[in-house]
Formats: C-alpha cells, sequence, structure tokens
C-alpha cells in the first residue's frame, strides 16, 4: 500500500493514517464551527420568515443573506448542522443496534432464527436505500424518524456481517473450544469471547459508515423523501434553494459547502479508522 | 449441467423476493391512514355511496389480502390499474418510463466501470505515478460528496455562470458525474485485487519468462479479478439505482425515478405501487444473473 496523498492539504501526504485524522479533524471542526458557535451564543429562529426580504445577499442583520422566503440563512444552517449530524448518528447507532443486536441474537440462538435474520439482511442489502426511504416515507411521512428508520434498516446489513465475520472466528478459536470443553455456555461464551473482539470492529464500522449516513440522508431530503419541510438539514435546504439557483446561487451554495467538508471531513476520519482496525477486510495477506 | 441447478434455485429465490417486497409494499401503502378516495373526498364532495364506488372501482374494497390477490392476478395479465392522478393505465407510464431509465444507468456504469478499470489498470502498471493517488481520490469523491451536490454544483457552473446551455434535460453532466461516482466505488477494490492477483505464482511465473507486462495483465491478472469485478458491481447496482433516481429528479430527464418521485408526492399508490415492483425485480434479476456468471467464471464455484 503505497501512502498515497490525496487531499490538497498537504497533510495527509506520508504520513498516512495521522495526516488522514488531522485533516479529517479540521474539516469536521470547520463544518460543525458555526453550530457550535450557536450552541454557545444562540440565533435568528430558523423558521422565521421575512416576505420583503427575500433572498438578500449577504449583509448586516442577515449574515449570509436570506432564502426564497426571506428566512435567514444563517439561523437555517447552524441548526441544519445539528440536525444533519444528529440524523446521521442516528441511521449509524441504529444500523448498530439493527444489524449488530439482531445478528447475534439470531447467531446465537442458531438455526431457524438464524437463517431468518439473515435472509432479512440479505433482503435489506438488494434494496436501494432510496427505496426503503421510499416506503418509509409512505408508510410513516416525512421526519427526522422515518429518515433514520430508512438508514439504520439500509446500513443494517454491514454490521450483520461484521458480526457474523467475529462469531465464526470466535467459534472456530481454539480457547473457545476449550472453554466450551470446561462447561462455559453460550452466553458466557459471547460475552466473554465474542462481544470483546467486536468492540474494535463495530466501532470502526460505525466511523466508516457515519459519512455514508449523512450523505443517504441528504439526498433522501433532497427528494423530498427525508425530513419535513419545516426542518433544515443541508439536503432539504439544498433542495429547497435549487429552484432559485439563478437569483440566489449563495443560499445554495452554502449549505452544499457546508455538508461537502463534513462528509469529506468524517470520510477522512473514516477512511484513517478503517486503516488502523480495518473490520471488513480479509485477513492481512504476507 | 450442473450449473443450471443453482440457476434455477437463485431465479427462484429471486422471485420469491420480489414477491415479498411486492406484498410489503402493498401492505404499507394500505397501512397509511386515509386513502385515496379521502383525499378526494375531502377536496370535494362525494357522497359516502360515490366514496364506496370509486373503492370498488379502484381496487380498495376488501380486505388486504383479497386486494393483494386481485391486484396480483391483474398484474399477471399486464394489468397494474390505473393512475389515480392521470387516468392513465399504469402499464403504459412505466413502459414508457423504463427505456430512458435503462439508457441512463447503463450509460453511466459503463462510463464508470470504464473509467475504474483504466485507472485501476493504470495505477498498477505504474505505481509512482499520480495514478493511484487518483483512484484514492476518486473513491474518497465517491464517498464523500453526494452525486446531487455534484450535480447542482454541474448546473451552476455550467449552466447558470457560464451560459453553457442546456444542463437541464441534457444526458451527458448526470451521466459523468454518476459514472465517476459509480468509479469511485469501483477503483479502489478493483485496484486492491489486481495487486493481490498480481502476486500469483503463475504471474509472477509468467512475468518471470519475460511476457510484456501489457499480455500478463490482460491474460493473466485481469480473468482473475473477474468475479470479484461482478461482486461489486452488484453491490453498486444499489447506489446506480438510487443516483439514477436522484440525477432524474435533478437534471428532469424522464424515467422510473422521476415517476415514483412524483407518485410518491401525489400519492398516486398505483404508480408507486408499480415503480417498486418493477425496481425491485430489476435489482433482484440483476442480482441474480450476475451471481450466475460469478458462478461461471469462479473456479471454485463451479463444482
Amino acid at each position: 500500500m503505497s501512502g498515497a496523498a490525496i487531499l490538497p492539504v498537504g497533510l495527509a501526504g506520508r504520513h498516512g493514517a495521522s495526516g488522514r485524522l488531522l485533516a479529517g479533524g479540521a474539516l469536521v471542526l470547520l463544518a460543525l464551527a458555526p453550530g457550535l458557535v450557536r450552541l454557545l451564543l444562540g440565533g435568528a429562529d430558523p423558521l422565521d420568515q421575512d416576505l420583503l426580504a427575500l433572498n438578500l445577499p449577504p449583509g448586516a442583520g442577515h449574515p449570509l443573506g436570506t432564502d426564497h422566503l426571506g428566512r435567514d440563512l444563517l439561523a437555517r444552517l447552524t441548526v441544519g448542522t445539528w440536525l444533519t449530524l444528529g440524523t446521521g448518528i442516528g441511521g449509524v447507532l441504529l444500523a448498530a443496534l439493527a444489524g449488530g443486536v439482531v445478528a447475534l441474537l439470531a447467531l446465537t440462538l442458531g438455526g431457524a432464527a438464524r437463517a431468518t435474520a439473515y435472509a432479512a439482511f440479505d433482503l435489506l442489502r438488494v434494496l436501494p436505500g432510496v427505496l426503503l426511504a421510499l416506503l418509509t416515507a409512505v408508510a410513516l411521512g416525512n421526519g427526522v424518524g422515518p429518515v433514520t428508520l430508512a438508514l439504520g434498516l439500509s446500513f443494517a446489513p454491514l454490521f450483520a456481517e461484521v458480526v457474523r465475520a467475529t462469531h465464526e472466528r470466535e467459534m472456530a478459536a481454539d480457547y473457545v473450544a476449550a472453554a466450551q470443553v470446561f462447561g462455559l455456555g453460550r452466553l458466557a461464551v459471547l460475552w466473554r469471547h465474542v462481544l470483546p473482539n467486536l468492540a474494535g470492529p463495530a466501532v470502526t464500522l460505525c466511523a466508516i459508515v457515519l459519512p455514508r449516513c449523512i450523505v443517504t440522508e441528504s439526498v433522501l431530503s433532497f427528494l423530498g423523501l427525508g425530513v419535513s419541510p419545516d426542518q433544515p438539514s443541508w439536503g432539504r435546504m439544498i433542495a429547497d434553494a435549487s429552484g432559485f439557483a439563478e437569483d440566489a446561487p449563495h443560499v445554495v451554495l452554502a449549505p452544499m459547502l457546508a455538508l461537502s467538508l463534513l462528509t469529506l471531513g468524517l470520510s477522512l476520519l473514516g477512511e484513517a479508522a478503517r486503516r488502523r482496525f480495518d473490520p471488513l477486510r480479509r485477513e492481512q495477506r504476507p | 449441467m450442473r450449473a443450471f441447478l443453482p440457476l434455477g434455485i437463485s431465479l427462484l429465490r429471486a422471485l420469491a423476493l420480489v414477491a415479498t417486497i411486492t406484498f410489503i409494499v402493498f401492505l404499507l401503502i394500505r397501512a397509511v391512514p386515509g386513502d385515496v378516495v379521502d383525499v378526494l373526498a375531502a377536496q370535494g364532495d362525494l357522497t359516502p355511496a360515490q366514496q364506496a364506488a370509486l373503492r370498488v372501482d379502484l381496487g380498495l374494497d376488501g380486505t388486504v389480502a383479497e386486494q393483494f390477490l386481485r391486484w396480483l392476478r391483474q398484474a399477471v395479465a399486464g394489468d397494474l390499474g390505473q393512475s389515480v392522478r392521470f387516468g392513465r393505465p399504469v402499464i403504459g407510464m412505466v413502459e414508457q418510463a423504463i427505456p430512458s431509465t435503462i439508457v441512463f444507468a447503463a450509460a453511466a456504469f459503463s462510463f464508470g466501470l470504464c473509467l475504474a478499470l483504466v485507472l485501476a489498470l493504470g495505477a498498477l502498471m505504474a505505481p509512482r505515478s499520480p495514478l493511484p493517488a487518483l483512484v484514492e481520490a476518486i473513491n474518497l469523491w465517491s464517498i464523500a460528496v453526494p452525486t446531487f451536490v455534484a450535480g447542482m454544483a454541474a448546473i451552476l457552473v455550467f449552466s447558470i455562470w457560464l451560459g453553457w446551455l442546456p444542463v437541464i434535460g441534457n444526458m451527458v453532466a448526470p451521466v459523468v458525474i454518476l459514472g465517476l461516482d459509480i468509479a469511485g466505488q469501483l477503483a479502489k477494490p478493483l485496484l486492491e485485487e489486481l495487486r493481490e492477483a498480481r502476486l500469483a505464482p503463475h504471474v509472477r511465473a509468467a512475468r518471470a519468462r519475460g511476457i510484456h507486462p501489457v499480455l500478463v495483465a490482460a491474460r493473466y491478472v485481469l480473468p482473475k479479478t473477474v468475479p470479484v469485478l461482478l461482486a461489486l458491481s452488484s453491490i453498486s447496482l444499489a447506489s446506480l439505482i438510487g443516483g439514477t433516481m436522484t440525477m432524474e429528479a435533478l437534471f428532469g430527464l424522464p424515467g422510473l425515478g422521476s415517476l415514483v418521485l412524483n407518485a410518491v408526492s401525489g400519492r398516486d399508490y398505483p404508480v408507486l405501487q408499480a415503480v417498486v415492483m418493477v425496481l425491485a425485480l430489476g435489482v433482484v434479476l440483476i442480482n441474480a444473473v450476475a451471481d450466475l456468471a460469478r458462478r461461471l467464471t469462479d473456479p471454485r464455484m463451479r463444482a
């Protein structure tokens, strides 16, 4: 593996993982900074409409200008920060829960439970995320909850796969066989040998999946299958502003930039984690 | 002959999957409080008798199981019902949308696959060139930059600022953007696979015999990666479908994506039901074919 420079930042150069860590962390901080400032200092209401001040350019009163309904762009962007990040994190946690816990349960029970669970994971794997979101949006409407559900379901198979790989490896290990000979029960094996070995890969997978979750949420919200209209997640903001790109390009550019910074930074962090721990790759080759 | 048993099994499994998905969609749609008739009744005044007649007309009477069986019988006969919004037969709308979606998705995928192959082979043959870094970069790009953000940027730059009209309704920009996304997903794992394949004893023997590196790559290295490439392709199929829908919506292209998104916002459930079934059928069939192709090309799975 050559340590390839992939960023114009130069940090990523030969330093490999640590360069990625630094660059990724910096990008994420940059993307989250406005949101952090808002948390500390407060800000305008993101839903307050001023119909006499539509699509304003940046200026006094509205630091980033206003959107097509006269809503303060900075307020929407900063509220959107936490909506975007929060939905992504929620999706990852749900995926870990739905994939990891269900898979563990199914593997421990074995037999029909295992077959059924993994058939369900196979089904989820072939279903495109957009199709899933289509279904949740139809059944449950728009909002953070349905989107999180769609995200969780579409990323759950990845976690199930990691759990299966770890479980298989541990169950084949001699020390587990020895422990079983000495009468260690299924649950005890799970608790003492499988879970501790699962923690690292699972956390790494979370880091890898988070940017994908955020990207997927933004796509869904962009398509109108995601958060509801009054929730300014960045994907939703891009969708809302896309019709006015000609007159007010800054309104669509601001969330585009923020989203790209965040997902780029998180992807670098995820890649750094993957290089360090790698839950999905096969055994290292000579 | 042996190859046909797994083929039969995977086809059966595929059909069962489609049936399951279709039934789930059917259930979900009917689980939504308020059907089309309620929406129409809220808009104008329909007497209860008219509402009941309309429900019979639209196949919304009886239990869900009855409705599903009736729908399935009609679907098999080629009747997918009528669009609630446009009053047109759904089958016609779907038939109209399928070709453009297939053309678009196939164009984007072939472009992405070719680009990934070129990049990965180039990076393999020239490890000191910028190509390996490019493979990394395009991989990061496909993870971090959603296709609709790239598409929006393309519209801003090319259509609005440079004035190279018309980006809307034009297929070039969306094909390139989605193709880049696919290439980013395929190139890196492909390169890793190629690097591993090059270490195989028969490849090293071929190189030792002095066969030209290009011939070695074409004859010994590349064929070894075909099964992996097939597996990767069927994984990126999901994102291809999502990407196609997104690009259709963003660039105003006709197709299944536009059709289904309009159906969701307009609560046009017969259309929604039909498109989801078609998409599921497409995904499952392509996966089954990729699976079969893998069985045929991978000697380990042929046994």
